[in-house]
């Protein structure tokens, strides 16, 4: 085949279309018929058909592979199977946590185990609170410290009431 | 008796490896092809049918019969082998055929050898054609390549693309006209 400089056929529009079809076999019934008739008293269109014949079957690459493109095929694509279905197992069972079902389910039992936790560990575990008695230390020691300070002051109050009193007897 | 598609695919999707591993086998043939007609390399061609499969895998579980098994399936790998040409458009166009050239294994070298004049007008048409699929639309190429390639019927291509019959003609007669004036000097 030789590059020829041929000018294209000009089919009539109102059969363009109905001819790619007919080219590829896809008109059927009175179409098919009634296109036949005009292609066999239009010398455009049948022109168009022949070119479409010519031209078409050139825009189709073959690659047809010997068998052991096939077997490696299969073997590659088996192993990309292997390592999808792997990592689809993972994603499952982290996807599992997160169904609503479950993760509702999972959500009660923590609440349960909380509560359970905190009514029954409460004598058990060991608190901040101070006791009792070592409270009623703590306060009463600085008391203790500043004993004579508070003597002191008892004194003091003696003295205030001996003052007045003598006062009272001056007058 | 060989099971149908929809039993193989109702056993995969309850888990059965082999279902699916024979679901490859029905369709690696054709699927390649397909990815081969887009890519017009045989690697990348093989690259994209085998990601196909892996994406029809993972996503077993989401094919509700609708359809043929035949048709989701093409429709993922169509989608995949237009992202790669999207990706693609920024490499030359003629790089491919250069390539396919080749790849042809000597047992599928034609019978009667040609001589260095048909060698290199097969070459000059090969990148031609190249070019001119390469500069179509997807939607009309996709068309295109589906029936003048596959021999997909319009139902099947239309099912494919998710378009109406009449919709996938206009495609197809538009993509044939961008051809053929693309293509006149081979005429």
């Amino acid at each position: 085949m030789a590059v020829q400089n041929n000018p294209l056929s000009t089919p009539c529009k109102a059969f363009e279309e109905d001819l790619v079809l007919f080219h590829y076999g896809d008109l059927h019934g009175s179409e098919r018929d009634a296109l036949q008739s005009h292609v066999s008293a239009c010398a455009a269109c049948a022109d168009y058909l022949k070119e479409l014949g010519q031209l078409l079957p050139l825009t189709v690459k073959a690659d047809e592979p010997g068998q052991t493109f096939w077997d490696d095929y299969s073997r590659e694509l088996r192993h990309k199977l292997d390592a999808a279905a792997e990592k689809r197992t993972w994603w499952q069972n982290i996807a599992i946590i997160f169904q609503p079902r479950v993760l509702s389910a999972v959500a009660g039992a923590a609440v349960v185990v909380v509560a359970l936790a905190v009514t029954l560990g409460r004598g058990l575990w060991p608190t901040t609170d101070v006791p009792r008695d070592d409270a009623a230390m703590m306060e009463a020691l600085p008391v203790a410290e500043n004993l004579e300070f508070f003597k002191a002051m008892d004194v003091l109050d003696d003295l205030d009431l001996l003052e007045s009193m003598g006062s009272q007897g001056a007058a | 008796m060989n099971p149908r598609d929809e039993e193989l695919v109702a056993s995969a999707q309850s888990g059965d490896r082999w279902a699916f591993e024979e679901l490859v086998e029905r369709h690696k043939h054709k699927a390649y092809h397909i990815a081969f007609d887009f890519a017009r390399d045989r690697e990348e061609a093989k690259d994209l049918s085998q990601e196909a499969f892996l994406k029809a895998f993972t996503n077993l579980k989401n094919f509700d019969g609708r359809s043929s098994f035949y048709t989701w399936f093409y429709r993922i790998l169509v989608n995949l082998c237009l992202d790669y040409k999207r990706r693609q458009k920024r490499a030359p166009a003629d790089e491919f055929d250069e390539t396919v050239e080749h790849q042809v294994e000597p047992s599928q070298e034609p019978r009667m050898p040609r001589s260095p004049d048909q060698h290199v007008l097969a070459g000059q048409i090969s990148r031609q054609v190249g070019v001119a699929l390469q500069a179509l639309p997807p939607k009309q190429r996709t068309a295109f390549i589906l029936k003048n390639h596959q021999g997909l019927s319009i139902k099947e291509i239309a099912e494919t693309m998710q378009t109406a019959e009449g919709t996938v003609k206009v495609h197809l007669h538009r993509a044939v006209t961008s051809l053929r004036q693309r293509l006149a000097e081979f005429a």
